[in-house]
Formats: structure tokens, sequence, C-alpha cells
């Protein structure tokens, strides 16, 4: 019983900590433009706002994938470890790959439920967002295998364990850590690979046709992938500890990756691809090389 | 198991006649067989023994075990789902009578191959099979005669080299049965001999289940059979190389064969030879599948690329990378068969199969369109389906191993399967009904449930993995690959990889709750107003009311986003080499040498073939003295 509650836990924190930080980036990204920006409440101002409007559906599939998106994302969000094995869920399932996999439940729902909407737009941003994935992923996994191949395992908790002893992956291998940063970035999506959302260019692309409370729960889906996101970046690179611990660090690099973001412009999509399978592949596996020489801090 | 074999041979002689008389008869007939079939397979005991002839002083045998027992289930689910369709879809084909006939030869042709215990016996079967098959394809378009010519060349290639094989082990060590030569291979001190027999054997495998070198008969054959066909071509036939390819690799064990010639973190050179080629179908599989307008192609790149994913876990030899390829034998048949009668059901409708010409089936064809999702789930291995299960060992076992490159590979060829069976259901499915497809309906219920049934099948085993995952675990006993190491824990509900495991019901359950929890959200706020896609299909000239910056749609597909789905990518690789290309050029090389050779030898004028004549009858002579 106890799993649920933390699972619960997971949630909510989830919710509030990480809606009130995309306020906070927001504020950020405001203040390196010199502007005064919105306070850092106003994601949920928007969110319930959106709620609470009138929205129009464009067929069954519409509300199903947006359904399947955010049970996709709620799911994988109740597995995160956070920091710790007391603060771990499942301790038999949180396997690096059942989560990778489980997540790309809700990026499959959001892009069936999107196309499904019937708006070229949103079938254009679909696509690019799938390449986007085969971009970042390539050498995030890599750099995953050579983390679960250094400690002999792909459970999570057992991986912040491991590194409570032999020290942080980003002292034990850091240019893995350097390249699972960059993937990352392109897995929250944010400048310079915001290729799929491209507001000036396809009309926020997937989004194109949310209204009203698909928005709001789509929202809430986008909070949840990012606690996934970074909090797997937390757990494999930067060690355990308490739960506060486990969000301080989270903060740091989420306003990292922010403020990289705000000063980048965007990239085109084979400009994306190349770069990823450019250097940050090549580091990627010389990072596998190190470890499999046994060359690691 | 003989006389039943036989009688599926013969009976398919008779059905023939029956189905002259009227095919749909003989086509239930044919699904009740199937389905009695998949009965027998369980009361067959493990370990019964037929002797069905001889050949050169050797007995042929049948013999059943527990690899035949797994490869014949998951072949006669996918045939059986194919004969339950073709009831209804029949009737779209000119030769409905030969399709009933040679369906059930291919049916007895590759239980046979399963239940082969000796080379002579498989090789017999394996050509039942194969020209069984052959004869099926031409029935499809005008292409598909090539096609068929395409196959029969690229499957004559590997047989050939497979015979060969089997009579270098008979000249050597004067057995075909293959427990015999699995001994005589191990304690064997030639080691080039070994490489080259094994190899030899693996070469049929590698032709049948498309890996790389002779990958290229997939496209045109899958493209161009009749569509339900397709489904068996991809689902099950397919399947007999991977069956092969075990063969080589496990059943003679290449652990202790090539025990001097470990090449890297215990997988021996030619097992890695082997997985080079898997990857290199992998990188190739999921590239073209990506590009492909024509959706029967698209499934049959993938269905290359998959192949390659089977042939990288069996080869490992690891227990968790054979398991892995093992299971993705049965969960690759399962959704391929779904997703080909799913487009043999819109080919059947719509008489197209460009994804260029389709969109927004889902308004017509809903549960066309479910079947297909969850099979597209299944074959891009994301959980609750049980695609996942293979691809999460074969990672395990690849990561395990640190064989790096190998598995950037293969979750390049796992992230590209989101791409490429993305493009068919955006494409086919959902956006825009173009005009003309307007009147199109659902497919009766004959041919929509035998879709449901497998997929059901495979989102049961995603939740609850350990009957498929049992019969796989004694396998790899029988092949003495670890055989202390338990993967499926069935009693603590665990899949185990390598110090790491999970619980697939938790993982139900939790993608269970959260689709409630959001489904309660969902039901919290205001209710929706309904945006009709279809609305300019039901009134001349209304607009659909969705963002199109400032425009009315009053001709819907041309706001239908499906020709050249990821352009963006494609243009990265126009310009790449094709295999191919080069083989029909060197066709077109032999072509032309055969052409010059008939003009010189076989002038049409008396003279000349008496001239010939002669110089035949010379080198006779010069020969025999």
């Amino acid at each position: 019983m106890t799993a649920v509650y933390k699972a619960i836990l997971n949630l909510v924190i989830a919710f509030f900590f990480v809606i009130s930080l995309e306020g906070i980036a927001r504020k950020i990204t405001a203040r390196i433009q010199r502007r005064i920006g919105p306070p850092w409440y106003q994601n949920f101002i928007d969110i319930f706002k959106a709620l609470s409007k009138h929205p129009f559906s464009n067929g069954w599939i519409f509300d199903f994938g947006v359904l399947m998106a955010l049970g996709g994302a709620i799911a994988t969000a109740a597995i995160i470890p956070m920091g710790s094995t007391f603060w771990t869920p499942f301790p038999n399932t949180d396997n690096f790959f059942v989560i990778m996999y489980l997540f790309a439940v809700g990026s499959l729902g959001m892009a069936m439920g999107m196309v499904g909407s019937g708006s070229p737009w949103s079938a254009i941003g679909v696509s690019r967002a799938l390449t986007q994935m085969l971009g970042y992923e390539l050498p995030y996994l890599v750099v995953m295998s050579s983390v679960m191949y250094m400690y002999k395992t792909s459970s999570i908790h057992l991986l912040i364990e491991k590194q409570a002893t032999n020290g942080w992956n980003l002292y034990v291998m850091p240019i893995g850590a350097i390249v699972a940063f960059i993937s990352l970035i392109g897995m929250l999506g944010k400048k310079p690979f915001d290729i799929a959302v491209a507001p000036a260019e396809i009309a926020s692309g997937p989004m194109a046709e949310l209204s009203g409370k698909y928005m709001g729960l789509l929202q809430i889906m986008h909070a949840f992938s990012i606690f996934v996101e970074v909090g797997l970046f937390v757990d494999l690179f930067l060690g355990g500890g308490s739960l506060g611990w486990f969000l301080v660090k989270f903060i740091v690099v989420w306003v990292l990756a922010t403020l990289i973001s705000s000063v980048l412009p965007r990239f085109r999509i084979e400009q994306m691809l190349k770069f990823y399978w450019g250097v940050p592949l090549g580091l990627a596996f010389l990072n596998a090389l190190f470890v499999l020489l046994g060359w690691t801090f | 198991m003989f006389t039943l074999l036989v009688a599926l041979l013969i009976f398919s002689v008779v059905n023939y006649f029956i189905s002259k008389a009227s095919w749909r008869v003989g086509s239930i007939i044919n699904a009740l067989i199937g389905s009695y079939l998949i009965f027998q397979v369980f009361t067959i005991p493990k370990g019964t023994e037929v002797t069905i002839g001889k050949f050169l002083g050797e007995t042929l045998a049948l013999q059943w075990t527990n690899a035949g027992f797994y490869f014949s289930f998951v072949s006669l689910l996918v045939i059986v789902a194919v004969m339950f369709f073709a009831i209804k879809w029949l009737d779209s084909q000119k030769h409905p009578a030969a399709f009933n006939m040679f369906i059930l030869m291919v049916t007895a042709g590759s239980l046979g191959v399963f239940m082969a215990k000796d080379l002579i016996t498989l090789y017999i079967f394996w050509e039942i099979a194969v020209l069984s098959s052959m004869l099926i394809i031409p029935m499809g378009k005008k292409e598909s005669r090539k096609a068929a010519v395409v196959y029969a060349v690229m499957s004559a290639v590997g047989t050939y080299m497979f015979l060969y094989g089997a009579f270098m082990i008979y000249s050597r060590y004067g057995t075909f049965s293959m427990p015999e030569i699995a001994k005589n291979l191990a304690n064997d001190p030639s080691t080039s001999f070994k490489v080259a027999v094994v190899l030899l054997i693996a070469a049929a495998g590698i032709a049948k289940s498309g890996i790389f070198p002779l990958h290229t008969w997939l496209r045109i054959a899958h493209g161009n059979a009749p569509d339900a066909f397709s489904a068996v071509l991809s689902g099950q036939l397919v399947k007999l190389g991977s069956y092969v390819l075990m063969i080589s690799v496990a059943v003679f064990p290449s652990l202790k064969i090539f025990a001097n010639l470990k090449l890297y973190s215990g997988v021996p050179a030619p097992n890695y030879f082997l997985i080079a080629l898997g990857a290199a179908s992998i990188i190739i599989g999921t590239l073209m599948a990506i590009k492909q307008d024509d959706m029967k192609m698209l499934i049959a790149y993938s269905s290359v690329a998959n192949g390659g994913y089977i042939l990288v876990g069996i080869g490992t030899m690891d227990p968790l990378g054979f398991e892995g390829g093992v299971l993705h034998v049965f969960n690759h048949a399962l959704a391929a068969a779904v997703i080909f009668m799913a487009f043999a059901s819109v080919v059947y409708r719509t008489h197209t199969k460009k994804i260029s010409e389709l969109g927004g089936l889902i308004h017509k064809m809903p549960i066309t369109y479910i079947a297909y999702l969850f099979a597209i789930i299944s074959l891009a291995g994301i959980p609750p389906m049980s695609g996942f299960i293979s691809k999460w060992m074969i990672y395990q076992a690849l990561v395990r191993k640190g064989m790096f490159i190998t598995a950037a590979i293969a979750f390049f060829g796992s992230i590209g399967s989101f791409l490429y069976v993305f493009r068919p259901l955006a494409g086919v499915f959902l956006g825009q009904l173009p005009r003309k497809y307007k009147d199109v309906k659902e497919v009766p219920p004959i041919m929509w449930i035998p879709m449901l049934v497998l997929v059901a099948i495979s989102f049961v085993m995603g939740v609850w993995p350990f009957p498929i995952l049992q019969p796989i675990e004694n396998m790899r006993a029988d092949f003495g690959i670890a055989p202390s190491f338990k993967i499926a824990d069935a009693q603590n509900w665990l899949v185990r990889g390598f110090s790491g495991s999970w619980n697939p019901v938790i993982v139900f359950n939790l993608f269970i709750t959260g689709f409630i929890v959001a489904y309660i959200l969902y039901t919290l706020f205001p209710k929706p107003k309904k945006v009709d896609l279809l609305k300019p299909h039901k009134e001349e000239g209304a607009p659909i009311n969705i963002y199109t910056s400032g425009e009315f749609i009053y001709t819907p597909e041309l706001y239908h986003y499906n020709t050249k789905f990821y352009a963006g990518f494609e243009r990265m690789y126009e310009k790449h080499p094709s295999w191919e290309k080069l083989l029909y050029m060197l066709a077109k090389f032999f072509h032309d040498v055969g052409e010059w050779i008939h003009g010189w030898f076989f002038r049409p004028s008396p003279s000349a073939y008496t001239f010939w004549l002669a110089m035949t009858i010379l080198i006779i002579f010069w020969v025999r003295w």
C-alpha cells in the first residue's frame, strides 16, 4: 500500500513543483530578454483557465489520444524514483527501459490524438516531433547503456545506490553526463530543439487544434513529462540523497536548461539530426569506450 | 504426426475440388481444419518420434520438440487467423480455389519444417512451403509474377547453400540427424569446416527471413502478394527463416562449437557475423520503411528490420538475448499479421495501397483502425503490448554484453519503428477523408474478428507473459543456454533481466490507473462541442471548423498531410546506394551474357545446330579418352 502513497506523492510533486518551475522558467527567460515576465504562478492560472473554458472536440480519437497521453504520462511519473531507494514507489519495476517505453505511450497518444484532429499543422508537427525523437534518443540511449553496463544493473534505484559509494556519474563519466544533458534539452523540446512546436512556422504544430480542457490536460501531461525527463537525469547522473536534495538538483538542472535555451535560436530538422548524430553520438560512443576500458573517474 | 502432415497435403488437393464447386465451403473447411490443428499441437507429447523413410541409408524422422511446438503454435495462430479472414476476403480474388489449396500446403510444409529431426526432412517440407507459397504470390496484381520469380530465386540461393552444407556434413559425419550433427560438430577439430557448415545452413534462414544481402525479395513479394497472404508471408513464412537461424546457432550449440573463436564478450565470431548482418538489416529496413509510400512495402521493410532483431537476439546466445529473439518471433508474427490484414481490409474497400491516396478512414473503418493501432503499439515495442517484452530482453542482453554499436542500431530501429508505423496511421486512418471514399464501409465481422483476436492475444501476453515465456524457457533449457538462470518468474509476477526486473502487471495497472485518472479529470470539466470532420461530405460546400490560418476548407483532402511525411528526414538519405539496384545490374549482366551465348549457340540455322552437335560429340569423345 505504501507504494501507492509514494506514487501519489510523485504525482503531487510532479504537478505542483514542475508547474511552478515552468512559471519560474518563463520569468527567467523574460529577465534574460529584459522583460518583467509573468508571476511564477502564471502557469497554474493558465491551466485552470483552460480547463474551465468550453472546448471543441475533433472526434473520438482526439479525446482518446488526449486521455492516452495524460494516462501514459501519469503512469510513467508514478514510477520515477526520487533520489533514493526509500522514495522509489515500485522497486521491482523501475527498470530504465520500462520507463523509457512507458513514456512513449504518452507521446504516441498525443501524436495520434493531434493528427486525429484533422489539422495539417498538427500532422506536420507530429512528423517533426518523431524525427526529433530519432535524433535525441540515440545518443541518450547509448550513454544510458554505458551507465547500465558499468554498474551491471538497469534498475534505477540500484543505480542511485551505486552512485552513493562510487560518486556521482557526473564526475565518473563527465562526457556521458554532458551528452545526456544535450539530449535532455531535445527531450524537453526547449530551444534550439523546439522544432515540433515552432509557433512561428507551423502554428504550434501538434497543439494547433487544442482548446479549453484539452489544452489544460495536455499542459498537465507536459508537466509530468518534464518530471520524468529531468527526474531521470537527476537520478542517473547527480547521485542520490534526501527528497529535498532531489528537488534542489531538479531545480538546478531545469534552470540550466532554461538558461541555455533562452539564448539560442531554433534548428531546422536536418540540422538537428546532423547535430545529434554528429558530436553527441560520437561522444556517447567515446564514453562507452572509456567505460569498456575502465577509464572512468 | 506424419499421418497428420500427409493427410493435410492430400486434403489440400481434395479441398481444391471442393473449392472449385464452392470456394466459400472450402475456405470454411480450411478454417476449421486450422482451428483443429491448434488444439492438435497441444496434444502431441514432447519427444514423439516418427520414422518416415530412408535416404542414402539414413533414416529420415520427425521429432516433436519444445522449439517445434512453439514455432508451430505461432505459425498456426497466424495462418488460422488469415484462413478465417479469407472466408470473406476471397471474394475479391480471382483464384479462390487455388488459394485454399496452397494455403493448406503452406501449413503442412511449415509444420513439417518445425517437426523435422534431420536436415533432409527439413529441406523437403521447406520446399513444399516455399513452392506452394510461391504459387500464391502471382495471384496478386500484374507486378506479382515478377515478384514470384524474385522470391523463388532468392529462396533458391538460400536452400542450395543449405543443401550444400547438409551434404558437406553428411560426407564428413555420415548423418543428417540434427542432434547427431550437434554432437559431432562440438567435437570436430577443424574450425574452417565448422564455420563453413554453420554459415551454409544459416544461409537458408538468411534468405528466408530477409536478412541483409538477400532481403530484397521481401519488398517485392510482400508488396505484391495477394493482400491477406502478405500476412502469412510476413507473419509466418519469414519465421521459417528464423527457425533455421535458430538451428544454426542454438541447436548446433555455437558457444561450444566455436569455444576457441570467441570474438568479444563471449560471442563467437560466426555469431558476430550473423549479428552484423542482422544489424545491417535493421538499418536498411528502418530507413527504407520510413520513406515508403506503398503501405504494404512499408511493413515489408519493417519485416526486414524485425528479422534483424530476431537474428541479433538469437545470435548473442545470451539467455536474455535468445529468449528475446525467440519471443520476438511471436510478437512480430502477430503484429505483422494484424497489420497486413488491416491493410488487406483497407484495400478490400478502397482498392488502393498508396498512403498518399488514402486518409481519414477512421471515420469509416473504426474497428480496423483499433486493430491496426494495437498492432503497431506491439510492433513499436510499447507496453502494455507483448512487443515490449522481447525488445526489453534484447536490449538487456546487448547492454549486458557491452555490445554498444549493435545496441545503438537496435535503439535506432526501435525509435525508427515509431516513425514508420505512424506513417500509415496518420496517412491512411487519421486526418481528412478524401471525397471518393465517402461511401466506404467497415469490413464484415468475419474479417475484423480474427484481427481483434490476435490483438487480444498479444495484449494478454503483454500483461501476463508467463504462458508464452514458459515454452521459450523450456527451449532454452533444451539448448543448454544458462539453464539455471530463470527469466520468467511467475510466482512473483516478475520478468527478470540481469540484476533488474519488472512486473508487467504493475506496468499494466499503472497504465490503466493513469488512464482512469485522466478520464476522471476529463469528465470533471465542461463538455466539448463537436467539430464534424465529415461535414463537407454531408453538405456540399460546408466548411470544417478547424484552424487553417484564415481559410475555409471546402476540399478536405487538400488539407491531409500524408505525402512525404518525413520529408525533412527523407531528404537526408535521398541519394543512398541501393543494394537492390546492384542486384538488378548483376541480373542484367547475366541476362546479357545469356543473350549473347544464346545468339551464338542457338542460331536459328541448321548449319549452326549441326556444327554445335558435332562439337558436343567431339568433346564427349575427348573426355571419354
